[in-house]
């Protein structure tokens, strides 16, 4: 599948198991509108429910990852706020939420939205000149798209407040050095850098990826009691996929396992 | 042993686990949609492992993704109030409340309208991470019918219970736990195998206890304090009567395990 049913401001593409969403409004630094918000969630949707898609990565065309909603059209309030928010919400769940490994590779500015879509994967890459902002007090406006919940839990309420009073960059080494961006990359090696992960991803053990993140974000929410109680069912569960018997195999055998996501 | 086409069942499967008795509402293709012919069935399960002396506890699961999305609404949509009656579907649906043996729903994605009113008149609910519970009947003019507005307060109070009866919002796995709705939320791919397991747990203890102790619990909810408590009593010096109490206590000083025969 290439961009044609999510239209061209997000290229959809699936390559070797991993679908990448690449944010394509370069000469508006990627912003939010109303036709980039509804095809990020419906491309996010597919990616889940598309069994060939065994990790996804979302990054941004041009200079910038995202820089926020496109307040052009936020003045004009053009579509139902309902309907705004279903679909913001849609997206932010399911990144966190699905059964697959999500990258951010941070290609330049990760602002409101944008940051708030950062935040939502697992794991960010980032180039040097890549920053995290928290605008919205600028202009009389409190924090949203999930950050007052992501954020802290990323890097500490202290540093989250900060951001958010403040309205300043964080910039991706000081992002690096509080855990919020797992490495930073030089440009020229940012896609490649993340293709590979996502790619060794995707040739993973699927079932045990899956439960790996469904049990980080069980316990988020549990007691450890609880969290002990769902890792240990999973892991009977994951006993019986063919993924751990090639991995026992190829473990007694000295060889590298065949995955086979099953 | 499966005997589902023993008995004649389509819309079901009865499968027997050792002591426990496992019903799957087997209509994938309508998300198990409530049929009269399911409901008759079901039932119809309930009454054969509420007879069977070596069956001890029972499972009821509608399989690996989807409990019981509601009633056939098809079925439904041009019932003449009398025509209601007559069926009286949901009444029949008493025999699952009264089921006198450990009933324990294994519920995987959505548990709605009738669905979740099934999983309610279960004792206990193990609830797949993905389950979704709600009564979305308002949304279609009605009411739920079969225990929705009724149980769910005693279960989580009146507030919760006005929200989900008027809003015919979802509640999620993880809300039904905090809420008292359910005993554990566990991976969707072991929810059955969990309440097998409970059931199994159960299958060893004295069944006479047992039914005592649910139709204590039971019946909690249904009167005041004093007749409760009178109830309660009168159950347990009840038992003093049975073998398997004389069992249990020498198994206890004895350091050993009870072996009960329900007698």
């Amino acid at each position: 599948m290439t961009e044609a049913a999510t239209g061209s401001v997000l290229k959809y593409e699936v390559e070797n198991g991993v679908a990448w969403l690449r944010l394509n409004r370069p000469e508006s630094l990627n912003a939010v509108n109303n036709e980039l918000r509804h095809a990020l969630a419906e491309a996010v949707k597919r990616a889940e429910r598309d069994a060939e898609v065994r990790a996804l990565v979302v990054t941004g065309e041009g200079r910038a990852f995202c820089a926020g909603a496109d307040l052009r059209e936020f003045q004009e309030r053009t579509g139902a706020v309902e309907a705004i928010r279903g679909e913001y919400e849609s997206l932010l769940l399911r990144l966190h939420g699905m059964a697959k490994p999500t990258i951010a590779a941070v290609n330049g500015v990760a602002a409101g939205i944008g940051a708030s879509i950062a935040f939502a994967c697992d794991l960010r890459y980032a180039v040097p000149e890549a920053s995290f902002r928290e605008a919205f007090v600028r202009i009389g406006l409190t924090v949203d798209g999930g950050a007052t919940w992501l954020l802290p839990r990323l890097i500490g309420s202290g540093k989250a407040l900060e951001m958010f009073y403040t309205g300043d960059p964080l910039g991706a080494e000081e992002g690096a050095g509080l855990g919020l961006v797992n490495r930073v990359v030089e440009p020229g090696e940012l896609e490649p850098m993340v293709r590979s992960l996502a790619e060794r991803f995707a040739t993973g053990p699927a079932a045990a990826l899956g439960a790996i993140k469904r049990s980080v974000n069980f316990a988020a929410g549990a007691t450890l009691e609880e969290a002990l109680d769902f890792e240990f069912l999973l892991q009977g569960a994951m006993m019986e996929t063919e993924d751990f018997q090639e991995g026992v195999m190829a473990f007694l055998e000295k060889r590298p396992p065949n995955f086979k996501g099953r | 042993m499966p005997d589902d086409t023993a008995m004649g069942y389509e819309n079901i499967l009865l499968d027997r686990n050792g002591p426990v008795g496992v019903v799957t509402l087997n209509r994938p293709k309508v998300l198990n949609a409530l049929s009269p012919a399911l409901i008759a069935e079901v039932t119809d399960a309930l009454s054969h492992l509420e007879d069977e002396g070596e069956i001890r506890a029972a499972v009821l699961t509608g399989g690996p993704r989807v409990f019981a999305a509601g009633a056939d609404i098809v079925d439904m949509a041009e019932r003449s109030p009398v025509d209601q009656l007559l069926r009286d579907q949901t009444g029949r649906w008493s025999r699952v409340a009264s089921f006198s043996k450990p009933l324990i729903a294994a519920v995987n994605g959505y548990a709605l309208g009738g669905g979740c009113e099934l999983a309610l008149m279960c004792d206990m609910i193990v609830a797949g991470d993905s389950a979704r519970f709600g009564q979305p009947e308002i949304n279609l003019g009605i009411i739920p019918g079969a225990g929705g507005t009724q149980r769910w307060p005693r279960t989580v109070g009146k507030y919760v219970a006005m929200e989900v009866n008027l809003t015919g919002g979802q509640v999620s796995a993880q809300r039904a736990y905090q809420l008292g709705l359910v005993n554990r939320v566990v991976p969707a791919e072991v929810t059955l195998r969990v309440a097998v397991d409970i059931a199994r747990q159960l299958a060893t203890k004295p069944p006479l206890a047992l039914r005592l102790a649910k139709e204590s619990v039971n019946k909690s909810l249904e009167t005041p304090l004093s007749e409760g408590l009178s109830n309660e009593r009168k159950n347990f010096y009840f038992l003093f009567a049975t073998e398997d109490q004389k069992e249990g206590m020498r198994a206890f000083l004895e350091k050993r395990r009870g072996e009960f025969k329900g007698r």
